[in-house]
Parts: C-alpha cells; structure tokens; sequence
C-alpha cells in the first residue's frame, strides 16, 4: 500500500514541479528579453546623459537601413575582400636573387695536404 | 653504446633467471626429499610451474575476463568513433568519448585499482571532475568566451523560443516519473531535453549520483554515464533527428518567409547583456549560478575588449582540456557492468522522446508566435527549432532545412538567437529542478 500512496506523491509533486519549473523558465526569459527591449535602452540614454552632461543636445546618429543592400551584396563584398587579402599568392616578387649557399669544408681538393708537402 | 647495451642485456637477463632460480630454492627448501630425486623430475615441475604462471598471466587478461557486455560496449565505441570520422557528427565529443568506453570497457580483474569506479585508481581522479560537477562550469566559461549574443540583443523575442523548447525538459521529467523513476532521478533524465551535455552531467551528478540518500532510505542510483551518454548520442544525432519534425509540423509556405536582418548592436550593449542576464537569471534560479555564472562570466572577457588573452584562452585551450577530460572519462563511466541495465535502455528511449518533444516545442511555438506578428516581424517557425540547445548543430540544422525550401534564405544568423538562449533557458530550468529536488 505504502507504495502505491509514494508513487501518487511522486506523480503530484512532478505535476507541481512541470508547471512552476515552465512557467518560471518563461517567466525568467520573457523579463530578460523585456528588459532588452526596453531596460537597456533606457540605460543607456540615461548613460549618455550622464557622460555628457544635461545641458548637451543628445541626438542618435540613426542607422538608416538600406534597403538596397542585401546579404548577396554583403557576401559578395566579403569574398572580394578576402581573396584580396589572402590570395596573393600569385603576384610573386619579380626580384630574383641568387643566394650563395654554405658548404661544409671539404678538403678533398686541397692543394695543401699534397703527397709532397709533409706536414 | 655497445657496452652499455651488453651491460643491459646481462643485467636483464640475470633478473629475469633470477626468480627462476629462486624459486627453485624455495622449493628445496621446502620439499627435502625430492631433492634427492632425478633431474627429470625437478625440469617437470619446472614447466608446470611455467605453465601455472602462463595460466595465472591468463587469468589477468582481458581474455578471460572478457564478458559479452564489455564487447558490446567496445562494439558501441567502435560505432562512435566511426559516426565521428565517417559523418563528421561532433567528432570532438564522439571520438574522446567512443575511445573512453573502449578504454572503461576493456575487462580487467577487480582490485588493482585499474577501474573507474575503483577508488584510488588514475580514471577515477579524472572522473572526480565529473562526479563532483567540475568539469560543466569549466566548459560554460568556454562556451561563454565564444558565444555572440548579439542576434539574440538584437531581437530579444526570439528568447521565448529557447524557453519553449524546455518543455522538453519537463514532459521526459513526467515521463521518467511514470516509468517508475523516482524524483531525483526523474529530474536529472529530464534534463537531456535540454540537449545540453554539460547541463545533464552537471544535474545528474548533483541529483543521481549513487551517493545521495533519499528520504525513504533508499540510495539513488548512478545514472550520470548513460544520462550523458544519451545526451551526447542524440546531440550527434540533432542533424537525423530534426528535419522530419520540420517538415511535419511546418508548411511549405511557412518554411519560406524570410526575416529582416537583425539591426546592429552596439559594444555597449553587448557588455551589458553579461551583466545584466547574470544578475537577473541568478536572482531568479540561484542553483544554476556555477552554469550561468561562468557562462556569461566567459561572455564578458571576449565583450569587454579589455581581456582577449583570457577569452582567448577559455575558449581555446582551457574548453579543449576539459572536453578532452570530460569525453573521455563520461565514456570511460560506461562499465559494463554498471552501464547495461533496464535503466539505461529506458533512459536512451527517453532521451529520444525528449528531443522530439523539445523540438516540436520550439516549432509549435514560434507558429504560436507568428498569430501575434505581423509583415516583416514575422519569424520563419524554422527557428523555433534552434531552441534546444546543441550549439550550434540545431541552429546548422534549421539552416541547411530553410536553404533547402528556397535556397537564398539564409537563417543561421537568426537560428542563433533561440540556440544561445536555449543554452540559458536549460541551465534555468536546470537550476530549478535542482532547487525542487536537490
């Protein structure tokens, strides 16, 4: 009988447990992403206010959307730039210079351990 | 050279006769009446002493010790690491993993502190950053140093999304329950939902353990492998096991709305998001603070512009340490003796419940979503798929899907606002299932 009677207890407090833990979930998100769409502008205009003093004119340079320019643009734009950057490796440097590479000694040819010349 | 070698050589053999000849004194020692008995008799028990030592080397390998489970499990990890390199599914978790079930299911004989599970041994120090909840904070600063939270700054609706995938959580919660799981237990097979590896292995480790005691006596079990084993499997598998749903629950016509592009945002702003989300979701679920706080204490190293060695470093070297770790050892907990149960089998049905219920979450609420939106806000549903976790596999997955229904609508960058607030979302909901049961 006993557990039976947990097992019920179990089940309830799951139930209990599944509808707090969704609606606190919802509930943390949704205040975070009101408080992004609203707090942090405020914070931010109040920031302003503060470095720049009361009396300034604050004024937003408004990013003006263009509608014209698209994400192909952008990435073409992008793919431009990056071959312009990264694949340069077909103008070579025209200059060629001969370097003069180091041997190690030899003294095969020696001229002075001759078979005349004693040392 | 040649000296030292014959100098090695001579010396190598002399240890090597030497017990030989050793015992061969023990014996006469003992047994003084064979002593005086012919030379056969003496090479005989010679070669079955010989033959004693092969047989007991036997009973020390891993071929007579071996049981079926440990080949299936090898079998298993073999399978990972295939998955890994042949179809590129998160081989930086497959390959550590599938070489650590191989490694924790070579058999062995007890008592020597080879194990895992057996106190004192090397794994066994490695796995206390497991058990004990080390690791997953570790790999949140990592996580953190190289999340962009803008899109999500940008258009802070989407946040909902990764609140709704949660359901995930709570519905395999209910299910564990029914299928007879008891409430510590229950909480920390829910979490795979949250298709969140760090998540589950930090829950699991906190509520089943095999330490704690509940309050009718009984000791819970230690589910921390299988739980993070089936998290791991199935976030591989978010690329299988999405785009059916997609496409089931989401119109030809829906699939193909395109979204305005996310306006810019400001440095400011992205410095304040680390702040401000830490405060207000730790105030709301202190239990997740060891998550979130290193989650958006890694956010703000790479955001403040002032620490870029230490971002560079958390998201680098440090998360590649402890995932080796991590992988490794979570692979290595699969004894197999520990790992094939009933319990496991239930859970990896569970997990994949789970991830089915949690995506179709996602989905059905950004349709829900949509009924209060109107012209550009619209959101493609598409997305809402992206808010379980498994960054950034499910935010790929929900782009290559909306690519496929009408190839120039590029939705990665909007699929990352309900990825990264999933991550927040599970490690709420985490927090919460800790609080209740912990």
């Amino acid at each position: 009988m006993t557990p039976q009677i947990l097992e019920i207890d179990q089940l309830s407090e799951g139930y209990i447990i599944l509808i707090t833990g969704l609606l606190i979930v919802f509930g943390s998100l949704m205040l975070l992403s009101i408080f992004f769409k609203y707090g942090v502008p405020i914070l931010l205009y109040v920031y302003k206010i503060i470095t720049k003093g009361r009396n300034k004119k604050i004024k937003d340079i408004a990013i003006v959307a263009d509608e014209k320019f698209t994400g192909e643009i952008a990435a073409a734009i992008a793919t431009a730039i990056h071959l312009y950057l990264h694949e340069k490796h077909d103008t070579e440097n025209a200059i060629l210079t001969i370097k003069q590479a180091r041997k190690l000694y030899s003294p095969w040819s020696s001229k002075i351990y001759g078979t005349q010349n004693r040392l | 050279m040649k000296k030292i070698l014959i100098i090695f050589s001579v010396l190598s053999l002399l240890i090597f006769i030497r017990p030989a000849l050793g015992l061969n004194a023990v014996q006469t020692n003992t047994e003084s009446t064979t002593i005086v008995q012919a030379d056969e008799e003496t090479s005989a028990r010679f070669i079955d002493e010989a033959i004693g030592g092969i047989k007991q080397f036997y009973q020390y390998t891993g071929f007579a010790n071996a049981t079926s489970g440990h080949l299936l499990m090898i079998f298993i990890g073999v399978v990972f690491i295939y998955l890994g390199i042949k179809f590129d599914y998160e081989p930086l978790l497959l390959i550590p993993i599938g070489a650590g079930v191989i490694i924790g299911n070579i058999p062995f004989v007890a008592g020597n502190q080879t194990g895992i599970y057996e106190t004192g041994s090397v794994l066994n120090y490695l796995y206390f950053g497991v058990v004990k909840g080390i690791y997953p904070p570790l790999i949140f600063l990592g996580i953190g140093a190289m999340t962009d939270f803008s899109s999500l700054i940008a258009n802070p609706k989407l946040m909902l999304l990764g609140a709704a995938a949660q359901i995930g959580v709570f519905a395999t919660f209910i299910g564990a329950l029914y299928l007879g799981f008891n409430l510590p237990e229950a909480g920390a097979i829910g979490i795979i939902g949250g298709a969140d590896g760090p998540t589950a292995i930090f829950l699991s480790s906190k509520l089943a353990n095999g330490v704690n005691i509940l309050a009718d006596g009984t000791v819970v079990k230690n589910l921390i492998g299988p739980i993070a084993i089936a998290a791991y499997s199935y976030m591989a598998l978010v690329p299988v096991i999405q785009p059916p749903l997609m496409r089931l629950l989401i119109s030809k016509e829906d699939r193909k709305i395109r979204m305005k592009a996310p306006r810019a945002v400001s440095q400011k702003e992205k410095m304040l998001f680390p702040i401000i989300a830490l405060i207000l979701t730790t105030f709301i679920s202190p239990s997740a603070l060891p998550l979130l706080g290193m989650l958006f204490f890694g956010n703000l190293l790479k955001e403040s512009g002032r620490t870029e060695r230490l971002a560079d470093t958390a998201r680098t070297k440090l998360i590649d340490i402890v995932t080796i770790l991590l992988g490794v050892t979570v692979g290595a907990s699969t004894q197999a003796d520990i790992f094939i149960t009933k319990d496991s089998m239930l859970i990896f049905g569970l997990g994949a419940i789970s991830f089915v219920i949690a995506t179709m979450g996602g989905l059905l609420f950004a349709k829900f979503m949509n009924l209060f939106l109107k012209g550009e806000d619209r959101i493609n549903p598409l997305i809402g798929a992206a808010g379980v976790s498994a960054v950034p596999d499910s935010a790929r997955v929900v782009h290559a899907e909306a690519l496929k229904s009408d190839p120039h609508n590029y939705l990665l960058m909007h699929a990352m606002a309900p990825n990264v607030s999933g991550v927040i979302g599970s490690a709420i909901a985490a927090g919460i299932i800790l609080s209740f049961l912990g």
